[in-house]
Order: structure tokens, then sequence, then C-alpha cells
């Protein structure tokens, strides 16, 4: 009766199946746990049905469902001897692959030096997987394993990740995979595939490990009536959840309906409590919280799921950018399903429903989304982002938008690098140049626009851009507008400082040659600027005139004003500074910056401007420019964003299709498009 | 190369402790760090802290730590005196946050409490409402809670001894349930639960309890309670069952005292 699996069973088309009596399930579980795997499975614990660690078989929810609806999830009874007849629970796989909190660096030694923590982790078998969730392995693995940056833990935690999958035998009343082209029938993606029958299991192989976890296991060939029956039952659940939602053309009419009157109606019922994310298979975003002993000694950096929901999630020093919840909403909804395609060439949804079963108040994603892209205004004809859903397993065409990359390639890994104060002064009241040494290859050849992560023990790392790159170091010019900035501007010669860098996408210096420049800018947004001034003036021949135009709120707040001074009577660029309110001894002009660009600008039809300041004086600026026939695609801005990581894997500074850490901070206008000036985004 | 160098603080911050309308709960806490406490007492100067010491002071106070609500006239003066005193003034649990459970009888008769308490009500000198400390005077920092987290205050110090900024998430609980794994009691169970309206900072006690959140850290920010309320509704829940639900440690934070004025007029309408 005993039959040893050989490769013998499988045609040339046909998966291998084979046939597991339902008692002899215990044995694929012991097999596993005997490999050395940790094994993750459904098991019932405190009224729902989780995924944690199981020793055996006996931990699985057998006879045990869940009635799910929006804002509800009841455990019953289903009277049967059934394993796997549940919709998804609250958990998802990525409490295994991608923890709540993980320690991510310790500053050890002397010379406390920030060092990556390496994440244990047993090989893993993840019992009981579905189509949607391996859909949703997929999503998470395209956002953190594919780069240019992989986050390490996650690396560690995927590797070795045994799928045995469930095809489903019954739909919850949240599911919606079937409108998001991931299931229920499972088509790859696993190790193992089991599908439920009464009296057994029949078993799909996938890959080589799957084939090895089975070897020795009381298996028989299937018959074609067990093969049919399995059909029938995925069958069965399909057509329960009835008509697929017509989701064709909906991810460009979420993105075109950003100023929807829906999304306040969503508010009033929103508590922007973050459930919805946190269930959510494939939500990533994540903060960076920072843990030190009283002394600041034994610091420790935690990364810890976060969300869009959170008011902390869009701050930056002296602003938010999305402090009501319908932004929150929008933010979420619009990613997720929306601007998730350009950026990772699929839907960041999966249909799983748990966002939907697990909203404390029960609003529906599914009606959401439909009712906010029915308001959106006609998209235009060539749709920006593709409408077709992808097939899970399979490797999507990419049809995610390529951001053209310049300067230097991101490093393709984290690494801190140690850089020694040699020099510091002041600028200005409140900010502060330090002068850092560093004999790191790769900070050195920074390109002007990027920036560096600059990290001290026990202090969050804000993102910090360079204005000046030297042989053997960079400046970096910084105000000091909370504690971080504070402690690193104060800090001393001899000091040391951990950089990350350089990050980012930098100005296109190559664009100007054989233009008018314009570089538009207000205080601290000068410290971004000065590494393109330098490089276009390494290379002045080849440009033609260069125009600065500098406001500051006083004259006491401009940065450089030596070096300016000195540029201005050199004759190789033009100057206008303008300043908000003037002193006794400022002779020079009063105004905001806008009103200068007339007197300086030329020839519209070869200018290209590139500008750094507030948000609303860049709106402003862009408005002057548009006025005099500058064209989008010779605008570039510099944005701020919070930054947790800098380099596209916490997910904070997210803006449409892009990262602006790892994608900007410098965009065109054109890349932007209209999104730049919607309030909220 | 050096190790880092940081200006320090040659001088231990003088810290204080003070009082007003509480039941010293959270003052408890600062004792209750046992492990950290001389830490504590190497990194600051402990000025001022009846529950602690015998030494006293009156100002200044690099740190003052204020517990309890203002429910006297003789407290609205002093917390002005004492604001003067102090450089950064922290408020710590739901009295001073937001008035506390005293605060109830805003929403009554203070003079027929005082004369059903009191045999001679003439001679008690209360104010009609117990209010938060930022209804008197600028507040730098708050920790909230019935009482406060330890774990937060601990972090407060550090931040403050560091120089760095405190770690204090006004997300709701919900965001710390999740990241324990547990399953939300509200959708699995149908239990009242204020979790999703409430500020984080416990580590979601009561829910990992299998009891819905009370609310005792008061509302989150952008706290929807209008439409929790509702959703209790849809539960089965009664007007003064709700009702009741928000009137507790903070029912003189705003979002949760509109539910209690709207549930109470709802009933008496009936």
């Amino acid at each position: 009766m005993v039959t040893q699996v050989t490769a013998t069973n499988a045609s040339a088309t046909e998966p291998e199946t084979w046939f597991l009596a339902r008692q002899d399930l215990a044995t694929l579980i012991a097999r596993l746990r005997d490999g050395g795997r940790q094994v993750i499975g459904p098991t019932v614990r405190d009224g729902a049905i989780m995924l944690d660690e199981i020793d055996s078989v006996d931990a699985l929810p057998v006879g045990w469902s869940i009635d799910n609806a929006p804002g509800r999830a009841r455990l019953v009874e289903t009277g049967n001897q059934r394993t796997f007849d549940q919709p998804p629970g609250p958990t998802s796989w990525k409490q295994w692959t991608y923890p709540p909190r993980v320690t991510q660096l310790a500053w050890e030694g002397e010379e406390r030096q920030p060092r990556l923590e390496a994440s244990p982790s047993a090989p893993k078998a993840f019992v009981g997987v579905r189509a949607c969730e391996i859909a949703a392995l997929g999503v998470q693995d395209r956002v953190l394993l594919a780069g240019p940056v992989a986050d390490p833990d996650y690396v560690a935690r995927r590797r070795d990740n045994l799928v045995v999958a469930v095809e489903c035998a019954v739909a919850g009343g949240t599911c919606f995979c079937t409108s998001m082209g991931t299931g229920p029938e499972l088509r790859d993606g696993f190790d193992l595939a089991l599908s439920e029958l009464h009296d057994g299991f029949v078993v799909r192989v996938g890959t080589p490990a799957g084939q090895r976890a089975i070897a020795g296991l009381p298996l028989l060939p299937t018959t074609a009536d067990q093969v049919s029956q399995a059909q029938a039952s995925v069958a069965r659940v399909r057509a329960t959840m009835g008509e697929p939602l017509p989701m064709e053309g909906v991810p460009e009419r979420l993105i075109a309906a950003a100023e929807s009157p829906r999304w306040a109606e969503i508010a009033e019922r929103c508590l922007s409590c973050t459930n919805c994310t946190l269930v959510c298979p494939t939500c990533f975003c994540s903060s960076v919280t920072q843990r030190s002993d009283l002394d600041g000694e034994a610091a420790t950096a935690e990364r810890k799921w976060d969300s869009c929901f959170t008011l902390d999630f869009a701050r930056v020093a002296g602003g938010n950018f999305r402090t009501r919840t319908e932004d929150r909403y929008r933010q979420w909804l619009t990613h997720k399903f929306g601007t998730w395609w350009p950026q990772f060439g699929s839907s960041g949804c999966v249909g799983c429903g748990r966002c939907i079963a697990w909203c404390p108040v029960g609003i529906d994603v599914r009606e959401e989304v439909m009712a906010v892209s029915a308001t959106a205004p006609a998209v235009p004809a060539a749709p920006a982002v593709p409408a077709v859903p992808a097939v899970p397993g399979v490797p999507t065409p990419v049809t995610k938008a390529v951001v053209e990359p310049r300067g230097v390639a991101t490093p393709n890994e984290l690494p801190w690098a140690q850089a020694m104060v040699v020099d510091s002064w002041r600028e200005t009241a409140d900010v502060v140049t330090l002068r850092l040494n560093t004999d790191d290859a790769r900070l050195l050849a920074g390109q002007p626009g990027q920036f560096v992560m600059a990290g001290l023990p026990a202090v969050s790392a804000p993102p910090i851009s360079v204005s000046r790159f030297h042989g053997d170091g960079l400046e970096l010019t910084i105000r000091a507008a909370g504690p971080a900035t504070a402690q690193i501007t104060s800090l001393e010669r001899g000091a040391t400082l951990a950089l990350r860098g350089p990050l980012g996408r930098g100005w296109p210096v190559e664009m100007a040659e054989g233009r008018d420049v314009m570089i538009i800018t207000g205080g601290i947004g000068l410290a971004p600027l000065r590494p393109l001034i330098d490089a276009l003036l390494a290379k002045r021949d080849r440009i033609a005139r260069i125009h600065l135009a500098y406001g500051a709120r006083t004259p006491a707040d401009r940065l450089f004003t030596a070096e300016l001074d000195r540029l201005a009577q050199s004759g190789v660029m033009d100057i206008a500074q303008t300043v908000d309110r003037a002193g006794p001894e400022w002779l020079g002009r009063v105004g905001v910056v806008t009103q200068v660009i007339d007197r300086v600008m030329c020839s519209c039809d070869r200018t290209i401007a590139f500008i750094c300041g507030p948000e609303r004086m860049m709106q402003a600026t862009v408005d002057v420019l548009h006025e005099r026939g500058v064209p989008d695609e010779r605008i570039f801005v510099t944005l701020e964003r919070h930054m947790d990581c800098g380099v596209g894997l916490c997910g904070h500074c997210q803006l449409g299709r892009f990262f602006v850490c790892k994608d900007g901070p410098v965009f065109s206008l054109a890349e932007l498009g209209p999104g730049f000036e919607i309030e909220g985004l | 190369m050096p190790s880092t160098t940081r200006r320090q603080n040659p001088r231990r911050p003088r810290v204080g402790v003070v009082k007003f309308a509480s039941c010293d709960g959270c003052q408890l806490t600062m004792l209750d760090l046992e492990d950290e406490f001389l830490a504590i007492t190497e990194k600051f100067d402990i000025v001022e802290f009846a529950e602690a010491t015998s030494n006293r002071s009156e100002g200044p106070f690099d740190v003052l730590f204020v517990e309890g609500s203002i429910s006297t006239p003789e407290q609205a003066e002093e917390i002005v005196r004492l604001r003067r005193e102090a450089t950064t003034l922290v408020t710590i649990g739901a009295c001073a946050t937001s008035g506390g459970i005293q605060a109830l009888r805003n929403l009554a008769d203070h003079d027929a409490f005082r004369a059903a308490v009191y045999p001679s009500p003439e001679l008690i000198e209360s104010l009609p409402t117990s209010t938060p400390v930022a209804a008197h005077v600028a507040v730098d920092a708050e920790l909230y809670g019935c009482p406060i987290s330890g774990h937060q205050l601990l972090e407060l110090l550090t931040a403050l001894a560091v120089g760095r900024r405190p770690q204090l998430p006004d997300e709701a609980v919900c965001a710390e349930c999740k990241r324990l794994g547990n399953p939300c009691i509200l959708v699995a169970d149908g239990v009242a639960c204020l979790g999703p309206v409430t500020r984080t900072g416990c580590g979601a006690l009561c829910p990992s309890f299998d009891r819905g959140c009370y609310g005792c850290f008061g509302p989150k920010e952008a706290a929807n309670t209008p439409a929790l309320a509702a959703w209790f509704d849809s539960l089965g829940y009664d007007d003064e069952q709700i009702g009741r639900l928000f009137a507790q440690f903070n029912v003189g934070a705003p979002a949760f005292n509109q539910i209690v004025v709207e549930r109470r007029s709802l009933e008496a309408k009936r």
C-alpha cells in the first residue's frame, strides 16, 4: 500500500500529485519538525484563528471556521473533522517574515560603531498558506528583496521557507481574491499544495524542496476522481465569491480621484486606528525607534511596524504632510490599489479581506475602491499604469515605471561609515556646517543633490543633504531643528559621526550643459544646491549663464554669504538675493524670491531650473516659471519627506509612484505630475 | 578614531515631583522603577518628591513633574507659581492631562454634591470643575494614563538625559495590540473596546487579557469617537452603556466628553 515518492508519477505537463490520507497529515507535520524546521500554521487562540508555531497536527483548527463580515470575525464550529476550512485570520505570514519588532542595529565598542544585527532565524515551514497569501509574500518580496537595497533581516527570514499551501475549500464573507486575480486556485509559488477532501488531501509537488519534504510519507497515487473532487471544491469557492469586482482601469481612476469628496466621507467613519494596515499581508511600512540606557550607552535601533494612518508617519521637522484622516486614508488606498502598480508592477492588494473583517468599524475596502474610482474625473487616454492583474507566483512583466537613474547607483547594502569632524562653523544662528573627513570611497563618490543619513548612538538618524564634496570628505550644513540635529550640530572637532550614503538621486548636472541655469532657493535650501553650483562651475565653459535667486527671512538667515559675495564679484554667475525682513545694514532687495526671478531670467527657451525650498515656495516658483514658458521637463525640485531608512524600505516618504528617498529627492516636475500641488499627498 | 564626544551638562538637572488632586499612583509608578531608580538619581537631582524624600524645595526646577488636576482655587494659584519655577513642565497621568475621574463633576451639580457629602458645605473651597494642568499653564510634555506607564516615564527621562526626542507615540492602542499578535476582541468577540480611539502607551494591557480597553490613556490624536460609538450601537450596546464607557478616567478629554454628553442627552429624552 505504501508507495515511495518517485518522479515517475509526474508527466511532462501535469504537476505531480499524490493522495495523503487524513491521519497521515500528522506525519507530514512531524517530518517537517524533525527536519529542523519551525512549523507555523493556523491554530485556535483567543477566540480567533491565528498563525502560531505549532508542535503537532493537533494544534491545527480541526472542526473550526470563521464567520467573516465587515468588522466581524466570529469563530464557529463546523461540526465536521476538516482541518483547513477557514478564511484568513488576523495574522498573516509577515508576522514571521517581517516581524513587528526587530533590533536593527547596535552601537558597539569603544568607537561606537553601528553594527547591523543579524537575525537569528530557523528554517521555517509555513503550513496552510492560501493562494492570496502566496501572492502577498510575492508582493512583499518585490518591495523588500527586489532592491536596489534589500532589507537584510527580511532576506534572512525569507531564506529557506517551505511553503505548504492549502487550496481554499470555503470563502469567507470578506474574501475577494477573484477580483484581485490571486486565487482561490493555487497555481504556483508553493513547495507543496494540499487540497482537502473528506478523507485526506490531494498533494501537488511544486518544487524539489517540496518533493524532499514528502519523501518517505505513506502517499498513494491520486485517482481521477480525487483530482476532480479537488477541482470542483475550489471551483465552488470561486462561485461563492460571486462576480469579481470590475477592477479594470481602477488604479488609474483612483490616482485621478485625489480630490474626490468621498475621502472626507470615509474619514467620518475611519478611526485612523491602523488595524487595516497591520493585518494587511503586504503593508510593509516601518519606523526606527532608538533605545538606550540613561547614559546613552547600550544603544540599539529597533525597527517596528508602522502605519500610514498614524500622525507621526508623515511628520518632518516643522511640519506634517498628512494631518487629516482623509489624507491618510487616501494615502493608503491609492497606494495599495493604484500607485503600487507603477512602483512594483502589481497591485498592493491580494484580496484576502483582512482589512475588511478586522476594521473595528467595518469599512469595506471593496465598496470604497469602487465608490472613489467612480468619482474620478476622466482619465487621459494613455493609461499611466497597467490594468492587468498579476498572476500569483508568475513574475509579472515589468510594467513598473522606470525612474531614470542619475549619478551613482544606490548601494546594494546598508553600510554605515564613520566620519570624523575636522572642523565646524556657524553659518547662522541655528545653522552649522560640519566639515567631515572619511575614507569611505562610496561617500566620496557622492553626487550633487544626494544625501546621507547621519547617526549618533541613541539618537534618530535624520537625512541630511551634502553641502559640499571634498577629495577626503564632505560638508554637511545642518539646521538644529530638533534634538537629533541639535546634537549633530554641537559635535566638536574629533567627534565621530556615522554616515550612510550617499543616498538618492541628485541634480541632473549634465542636463545643464549648453543651457541657462536658474537656481532658486531660500534659507537652508541653498545647502543641497551648493554641490550643484560647484559642479556647474567646474565645467563653467559648457554652461551658458548661471543665475542664483536666493531668499531668506532676514539677512542673518543667509548661508555661505562670504562665498556668495566672492562668486558674485568674480562674475562667474549672477546672484540676486532678497530678504523678507531687512535689518539696518541691509541695502539689498526686500520681498519674496519669486519676485527676483523676472529680473534675472533671460531666454526661457533654453533655461533649466533647479529649486529647493518649502513646498509652498517651490509651487509659487513653478507657477512663475510656467508663466515664462519653462517646460516641466526642465524644472527640477528637491523634496523633503519623513525618512527612516533612506533606501525605499520604510515607506514613509512614498509619494505616488515614488519613494522620495531613492527615486528622488530630486525630481523633474514632469516626473512628479499634477500630484505636486495637491494638499496632503 | 576617538569616541563620540558630546557637550554634556555638567550639573545634574534639578527635578521636582508635585501633585494636585490625584491619588499619587503616578508618583508611585516612578518609585516602581526599582531597577532604574538609582541610575535616575545619579542623572537627576531630585529636590522635591514628597513620596520619596523629606528634602523639600519650592523651586527652581529644571524638570517638574506635575500629577493631579486643578480642583480648588488654591491649586489654580499654585500651578501658576510652579510654572514660573520650572524650565520644563511635564504633566503625568489622567488627572493632570484631562482632569481625571473627578472631572465627572464637570457634568454634574457641584453645589448639590458638596451639600450631599459635607455637613457644612460652605467650608469646602473647591472649584465647580476639575481641569487639566494645561487649561491653566503651558505644558511642555504630557505622560498619559491612569496610572502612567513606567516604560514611558523611563523613556522620557532617558530622552532628557541623552538629549533626544522622547518616543511617545500618539497612535491608537490597536497598533501595539496588533504588534503583540492579539486578535481584536472587538471584531472577534463583539466586546466594546476603546482601543481604536485611545492613545497607546499601556502596551495594550487590557485587550491582552481579553478585556476591552477603557481608555485610561485618553483619546489619541484625531480620535473619531462618534464613529466608534455608532459601531457600539450596531453591536447592541445601549446609550447608558456607551456613555459610561467614555465617562471614566478621561471623561474630561473633549473627544470622550462629547460622547458622554450626547448619550446622556439621548437617555434623558427617552
